[in-house]
C-alpha cells in the first residue's frame, strides 16, 4: 500500500517538474536531457545519444537510468541498443543513421508501468555536399559596355540538407564578392567582370555536414566572351551585277578585343546557306564585298563575330538583311517548241509556238519582250517575218512547209542568244527506240534509245490523260546526248501520256508515245457489272471500263466473282480489254450474286453486287412444250367439233329436248288431269290435307331383307302382276320405277352395309293421289326418305337434265306412284341398260326382291312406257329385266355406275313434281 | 639573368605583356569614356586646364627610349599604385557627393579602379619574373590630401583621369617594348641593361 502511494507521488512529481515554471525563470524544469541536442547526422554513420537524468528527480522520484527507454517516433528502440552508463545516464547507439527518425525521445517507466517522457530531440540526417564538378563559365556581352559572366557546374548528389552554393572568384591580390545563386544550385551570374586579368573561379558548397570546393577555373574573362553579333547590317549593290557589299557595326571596341567574322548568304527562297571563306573575314572590319553572285538575284545575308584569335565563343548570327544584284543580259535563249494543228486543212497549219520563260538565273533580269523570227526555208523568196511578243506563246497560220523559228529574250541590259527551232514539212526522220517510263526515287523517269543518226536534242511532251478534259501538253527539251530525263510536276496515281521527238539538224523524227504512272494505287471504285442476257445455264455479263481517273493505275485484269446464295464463290479472271463475259454452267432457276473487281499493280477494288436469277427453262423448251400441247388441244377440239357435227342430231336432242305435249300424253288419258304448274313452296299446298286417298307404307329393314316373309311380299307380287297386266296405262309409274328402283333395290336389298352407313332404315312410301270429286287432277308421288348417296347421282343427273333447281332436287325424293304421263324417258333407261349388259343374265335370283325393295321395277315401267310409245315392249322388258337382275352385283363392284341412273330421272321427276321447263 | 629565362618564363612574360597591353588599351578606352561622362556629370569644361595633382607621377618622361625594362616596370607600378589611391579617393568622394544618384559614374570609376589594380598586378608579376623585389607599398599610404573644396575635388578628379589616360598610352608602349624579343637571348632588351 505504501509502495503504491509512493509511485503515484513520484509520477505526480515528474509531471510537476515538467510542467511547472521553474523558480529560476525557465518555463520547464525537465527531469533530464539528451546529448547531443538536435544533431545533424551523416546518412549511414553511427550515432550515440545520452539521456542524462537530473539528480533532483533521482532523490524525489526514485528514478534511475536503468528505467530509461528510448523511442523513435513512438517506436521503441530495442534494449540491446541501450547502455546504462551510470545511475543517471543511459545511452543509445544506432549503427546506421538511416534507421533514425524524428523525434528521438528519452522516456522512463515509473513503477515499471507508467511511461513518462523525459526529453526529445530532433534528428536530421543527410549528406555532406559533394565536390562541384564541371565548372564552366561564359561571358555574355549584353550591351556595348556591359558584360556578365555566367558559370555553371554540377552540384553533385542531393544532400537532403540545406546546402549553400556560392561562386567565388578572385585575382591574386583581390577577392571579389561571392556570387550566390538564386533559386538554383548549379549556376550563377557575375556582373562585375574585368578583362585581361586571370581570374580564379571556383564553387563552394556548404551544409551542416561539411563544405566542398570545386577545382578552380583560372581564366581571363576576355577569353570566354560571347560577343553580341554585329549590328545595323546593310547590303548594297555595286556596279558589278555579281557583287553585293555588306556594312555593319561592331558593338565591342577594339580596345576590348578585335574580332573576326563569318558571313553567310543564300538566295531568297533557298534554304541552303553559303559562306564567305573564313580567311577572307578573319580580320577586324566593318564591311565586306561578297562576290560571285548571280545577276538580278535577291540574297539574304547574316554575320557573326568572335575574338580574333578564336578563343572564346562565336556570337549569334546577326539579323538577316537582303540585297539584290543588278541585271545582266540573259545568258541563254528560251527553249521553244511548237504544236501544229492541221485539223482545218492539211495544207494550212495552225502553228502554236510555245516557249518557256527563262529561269531567273538565266534571265538575269526582267524579260521585257521576246523577239520571234519565222523564216520559210522552203521558199527563199518569202520575207522573214518578225514578231515582238510579251507572252510565252504565239500562234501563226502557215502553209505547209519547212520553217526556221528563232527566238530571242530581251531584258533591260541586252538580248539573249537566239533559240532556233526547225519545223520540217514532215517528221520523216527516225524516231527514238525503246521508249519507257519508270518511277525512280519519286520521280517519273523517261528513257529511250537514241536513233542511229546524230540528234541535236529531244523534246519530251507529256500530258495528264483525263476523260473529262483535253490533254494539256507540257514539254521539256533535253540535250542530244541525253537518253533519259526526270519529268517534273508529275502527280501520283495519274496517267500520263509521254511522247518523245528527236530533233535533228535537218529535220525532226516522229514521236513515240508511252503511258505511265508515277505511282499506282488500287482503283478508286470497282466496275459496275450487270447482265445483258440471262439464260437457263448461262448469263452474259457486261460492264463499262473505269474512267482513267478511277483507274489509279494500269488495270491488269478484271475479276468476276459470282455465287449462289449458299454456294461457294466462283472467281473468273477476265482480260482488261473486255467489257463482256458469259458465265456458263449455271444452275437453272437460281439466284446468283455477282460482283466485279478491277485490279492494278497496287491493289483491287470491287464494284457493287448485282443479282440475277437464271431462267427455269432454256431457250425453246417452253415452245417445245407449249406448241405440241396447243396442237394436241386444237386437234382434240377439231375432232370434237367433227364429232359433234356428226352427232348434231343427238346433241340437239340433249340441248333442246323435245318437249312432249302433255295433251297428247298417254298418262293424261290414264290419270286425272295434271295442272300445268305446281307450286312447290309449301307441302301443304302441294299436298293438302285429305288429298291422300290411298297410302301404303312399306318398311324394309335394309340389313335384313331376308326377314321378309312371303306374305309381306305378296302385295308387291300383286303389284307386279298388276303392272304387268296394265302395261298400257302404267307407263308413268313404270317410268318412275325405272328411275329410282334400281338404286333403291341396291341400297335396300343387297347393299346392306352401304345402307347402314347412311340409314339403317329406309322408308319408302308410295303415295297415290286420286282425283277428288273429279275436280283436280290427282298427283301421284313416290316418296323416299332414304339418305342413301343417291342424292349425288341425282344432282349429277340434274346437270344432264339441264337446269333443275334445288326444289327439283328435293322433288326427286318423291317417288311417283300414281300415273304420270311421262314420256321420253327411254333414253336414260337405254343408257343404263347398256351399262348393265355385261351382267350375268342367269342371275335372276333377286328379281322379285328387287321389285320389293325398289317398290317397282322402273326398268320395267320404263320399258312399259316405251313399249307403249314405240310398241317394243317385249324387247325392252327383256332388257330391263336383265338390268334389274344384274343390278346388285354391279353396284357392289362399282357403285359409281349407279350415278348415271338419275340421268333419266330428272326430267321425269320434274314432270312428276309439276315443274315444267318452259 | 635574362639569358637564364626558361621557355616557360619567356612564355609567361609574353603572356603577361600581351595581356597588360590589352588591359592598358581597354583601360585607356574606358578612361576616355569615363572622362566624357565625368566632365558632363561634374559640369566641367572638357578643355579646362588642370594643374598637376599632388602625388601623381606624370607619364611624360624625357629619354623614354633609354629606360631599362625594370625601370619602366617600376615607374609604371609606382604610377598605378598612386592612381589606385587617387581613384579610390575619387570614388569615395563621388559616393559622398552623389550617393546612389549616379550609379553609372560610380560603376565606371570602380571598373577603372579595378583595371588599375589589375594592371598593377601585371607589373608586379613581370617584376617577379625579373626576380626583382617588389617595392612595398607605403605602410601608411600617401599622406592624406589636403581638404579641398568641391570644385577643386572635381578638377582634381579630371586631372587624375586625364593623367591616367596618358599613363595607359605610355604603359602600352612600355609593355610593347618589354615584349620585344631580344635578338640574342629572346629576352626583353630593356631588362638586360637594367640597373
Amino acid at each position: 500500500m505504501f509502495s503504491r502511494w509512493n509511485w503515484v507521488a513520484c509520477g505526480f512529481y515528474l509531471v510537476l517538474n515538467i510542467c511547472s515554471p521553474d523558480a529560476s525563470g525557465g518555463l520547464v524544469q525537465s527531469c533530464g536531457h539528451i546529448i547531443p541536442e538536435s544533431p545533424v547526422l551523416a546518412l549511414g554513420s553511427n550515432f550515440t545519444a545520452l539521456c542524462i537524468l537530473n539528480e533532483s528527480c533521482l532523490d524525489f522520484g526514485n528514478i534511475y537510468a536503468s528505467q530509461i527507454i528510448w523511442k523513435i517516433k513512438n517506436r521503441l528502440v530495442p534494449k540491446e541498443q541501450y547502455r546504462e552508463i551510470n545511475r543517471t545516464v543511459s545511452s543509445v547507439t544506432f549503427n546506421d543513421t538511416s534507421s533514425l527518425a524524428t523525434p528521438l525521445t528519452c522516456n522512463i517507466l515509473a513503477d515499471g508501468q507508467i511511461e513518462q517522457n523525459i526529453y526529445g530531440i530532433t534528428v536530421t540526417v543527410g549528406l555532406a555536399p559533394e565536390k562541384p564538378k564541371n565548372l564552366s563559365c561564359i561571358v555574355h556581352q549584353v550591351s556595348r559596355f556591359t558584360y556578365v559572366m555566367t558559370c555553371t557546374w554540377n552540384p553533385g548528389r542531393h544532400t537532403f540538407l540545406d546546402t549553400q552554393f556560392r561562386l567565388r572568384y578572385s585575382w591574386p591580390e583581390e577577392i571579389f564578392p561571392d556570387c550566390i545563386p538564386k533559386d538554383v544550385n548549379n549556376s550563377c551570374t557575375v556582373t562585375d567582370i574585368q578583362f585581361f586579368v586571370n581570374t580564379e573561379i571556383w564553387v563552394e558548397a556548404t551544409n551542416a555536414l561539411g563544405k566542398a570546393e570545386s577545382d578552380p577555373l583560372v581564366v581571363d574573362p576576355i577569353d570566354i566572351v560571347k560577343p553580341l553579333p554585329p549590328q545595323n547590317v546593310s547590303v548594297s549593290s555595286g556596279v558589278l551585277p555579281t557583287v553585293l557589299k555588306l556594312c555593319w557595326e561592331n558593338w565591342i571596341s577594339d580596345a576590348v578585343m578585335t574580332l573576326k567574322f563569318n558571313i553567310r548568304y543564300r538566295i531568297v527562297g533557298d534554304t541552303n546557306w553559303m559562306e564567305v571563306p573564313s580567311e577572307d573575314t578573319a580580320s577586324p572590319r566593318t564591311s565586306f564585298s561578297v562576290q560571285g553572285l548571280r545577276p538580278y538575284t535577291e540574297y539574304v545575308f547574316s554575320i557573326r563575330c568572335m575574338k580574333e584569335d578564336g578563343v572564346g565563343y562565336w556570337s549569334d548570327w546577326s539579323e538577316e538583311k537582303t540585297g539584290i544584284t543588278t541585271e545582266e543580259q540573259p545568258s541563254k535563249g528560251p527553249p521553244i517548241w511548237r504544236i501544229i494543228d492541221t485539223s482545218h486543212s492539211p495544207a494550212c497549219w495552225t502553228v502554236h509556238l510555245i516557249w518557256k520563260a527563262l529561269k531567273p538565273f538565266e534571265a538575269n533580269g526582267v524579260i521585257l519582250q521576246y523577239e520571234l523570227t519565222v523564216r520559210d526555208k522552203s521558199s527563199l523568196s518569202n520575207p522573214v517575218k518578225k514578231y515582238n511578243v510579251t507572252s510565252t506563246n504565239h500562234t501563226l497560220e502557215l502553209p505547209e512547209g519547212t520553217y526556221e523559228v528563232t527566238l530571242i529574250a530581251r531584258n533591260s541590259v541586252g538580248a539573249s542568244p537566239p533559240s532556233v527551232l526547225l519545223i520540217p514539212a514532215s517528221n520523216s526522220k527516225a524516231p527514238v527506240k525503246n521508249l519507257r517510263a519508270l518511277p525512280k526515287h519519286d520521280k517519273l523517269w523517261v528513257g529511250w534509245t537514241a536513233p542511229n543518226s546524230y540528234v541535236l536534242k529531244y523534246v519530251i511532251e507529256w500530258c495528264l490523260v483525263s476523260s473529262s478534259s483535253n490533254c494539256i501538253i507540257e514539254w521539256q527539251i533535253a540535250l542530244g546526248d541525253v537518253q533519259g530525263i526526270d519529268l517534273k510536276g508529275i502527280k501520283p496515281f495519274k496517267c500520263y501520256l509521254i511522247t518523245v521527238y528527236p530533233l535533228y539538224a535537218d529535220g525532226q523524227g516522229s514521236g513515240q508515245s508511252v503511258k505511265a504512272y508515277l505511282k499506282q494505287d488500287r482503283p478508286s471504285k470497282g466496275p459496275t457489272v450487270q447482265t445483258k442476257k440471262v439464260g437457263k445455264a448461262e448469263a452474259v455479263l457486261t460492264w463499262n471500263h473505269l474512267t482513267v481517273e478511277e483507274q489509279n493505275g494500269f488495270i491488269r485484269n478484271y475479276t468476276i466473282l459470282y455465287k449462289t446464295i449458299d454456294g461457294n464463290e466462283t472467281v473468273v479472271t477476265v482480260d482488261p480489254s473486255k467489257t463482256e463475259y458469259t458465265l456458263s454452267s449455271l444452275t437453272s432457276d437460281t439466284l446468283y450474286t455477282v460482283r466485279m473487281m478491277a485490279s492494278t499493280d497496287n491493289g483491287s477494288r470491287t464494284g457493287p453486287d448485282f443479282t440475277f436469277t437464271t431462267q427455269k427453262f432454256g431457250k425453246g423448251e417452253i415452245e417445245a412444250i407449249v406448241v405440241p400441247v396447243c396442237l394436241a388441244f386444237l386437234l382434240i377440239v377439231l375432232l370434237g367439233v367433227l364429232f359433234c357435227f356428226n352427232k348434231r342430231d343427238l346433241i340437239k336432242k340433249h340441248i333442246w329436248p323435245i318437249v312432249p305435249d302433255p295433251s297428247k300424253s298417254n298418262i293424261a288419258q290414264w290419270s286425272p288431269q295434271v295442272p300445268a304448274k305446281h307450286n312447290f313452296n309449301s307441302k301443304d299446298q302441294m299436298y293438302p290435307e285429305g288429298s291422300f286417298t290411298d297410302v301404303s307404307v312399306v318398311e324394309i329393314e335394309a340389313d335384313d331383307k331376308k326377314s321378309f316373309s312371303e306374305q309381306d311380299l305378296k302385295p308387291f307380287d300383286l303389284l307386279k302382276k298388276e303392272k304387268s297386266t296394265s302395261e298400257g296405262h302404267s307407263s308413268g309409274i313404270g317410268g318412275s320405277s325405272c328411275m329410282s328402283s334400281p338404286r333403291q333395290s341396291v341400297s335396300d336389298s343387297d347393299e346392306g352395309e352401304t345402307a347402314q352407313n347412311t340409314s339403317s332404315t329406309v322408308q319408302y312410301s308410295t303415295v297415290v293421289l286420286n282425283g277428288y270429286r273429279d275436280q283436280t287432277p290427282v298427283q301421284v308421288f313416290s316418296r323416299s326418305e332414304s339418305t342413301q348417296p343417291l342424292l349425288d347421282s341425282e344432282e349429277r343427273s340434274e346437270d344432264h337434265a339441264g337446269g333443275a333447281d334445288s326444289t327439283a332436287q328435293r322433288q326427286q325424293y318423291f317417288r311417283q306412284n300414281g300415273g304420270q304421263d311421262e314420256t321420253n324417258t327411254d333414253r336414260p333407261c337405254f343408257e343404263r341398260t347398256k351399262q348393265i349388259t355385261h351382267a350375268n343374265e342367269g342371275d335372276l335370283v333377286g328379281f322379285v326382291q328387287l321389285q320389293i325393295s325398289g317398290q317397282s321395277s322402273q326398268p320395267l315401267g320404263l320399258g312399259m312406257e316405251k313399249n307403249t310409245q314405240e310398241s317394243a315392249l317385249s324387247s325392252v322388258l327383256q332388257t330391263c329385266t336383265e338390268g334389274q337382275t344384274v343390278r346388285p352385283e354391279t353396284v357392289e363392284e362399282n357403285p359409281l355406275s349407279v350415278d348415271e341412273m338419275p340421268k333419266s330421272y330428272l326430267p321425269q321427276t320434274v314432270r312428276q313434281g309439276g315443274y315444267m321447263p318452259q | 639573368m635574362a639569358a637564364a629565362d626558361s621557355p616557360s618564363t619567356a612564355l609567361r612574360r609574353r603572356d603577361l605583356c600581351s595581356r597588360g597591353i590589352r588591359l592598358a588599351g581597354k583601360m585607356r578606352a574606358d578612361v576616355i569614356d569615363l572622362l566624357d561622362a565625368y566632365v558632363e556629370q561634374q559640369g566641367l569644361d572638357a578643355s579646362a586646364s588642370v594643374a598637376a595633382v599632388e602625388g601623381m607621377p606624370l607619364a611624360a618622361v624625357e629619354r623614354w627610349d633609354e629606360q631599362t625594362g625594370t625601370q619602366r616596370l617600376l615607374e609604371n607600378l609606382a604610377a598605378y599604385r598612386a592612381f589606385h589611391a587617387l581613384l579610390a579617393q575619387m570614388l569615395e568622394e563621388q559616393r559622398e557627393q552623389l550617393g546612389e544618384a549616379d550609379a553609372g559614374l560610380g560603376r565606371a570609376l570602380a571598373a577603372v579602379l579595378l583595371q588599375v589594380s589589375a594592371f598593377a598586378y601585371h607589373l608586379e608579376e613581370l617584376l617577379r619574373l625579373e626576380n626583382r623585389g617588389i617595392p612595398g607599398e607605403e605602410e601608411d599610404g600617401p599622406p592624406p590630401p589636403p581638404r579641398l573644396s568641391l570644385f577643386e575635388q572635381k578638377l582634381r578628379g579630371l586631372g587624375v583621369l586625364r593623367e591616367l589616360a596618358q599613363w595607359a598610352v605610355r604603359s602600352v608602349r612600355d609593355l610593347r617594348q618589354l615584349a620585344k624579343p631580344s635578338p640574342a637571348t629572346g629576352a626583353a632588351p630593356g631588362l638586360a641593361d637594367s640597373p
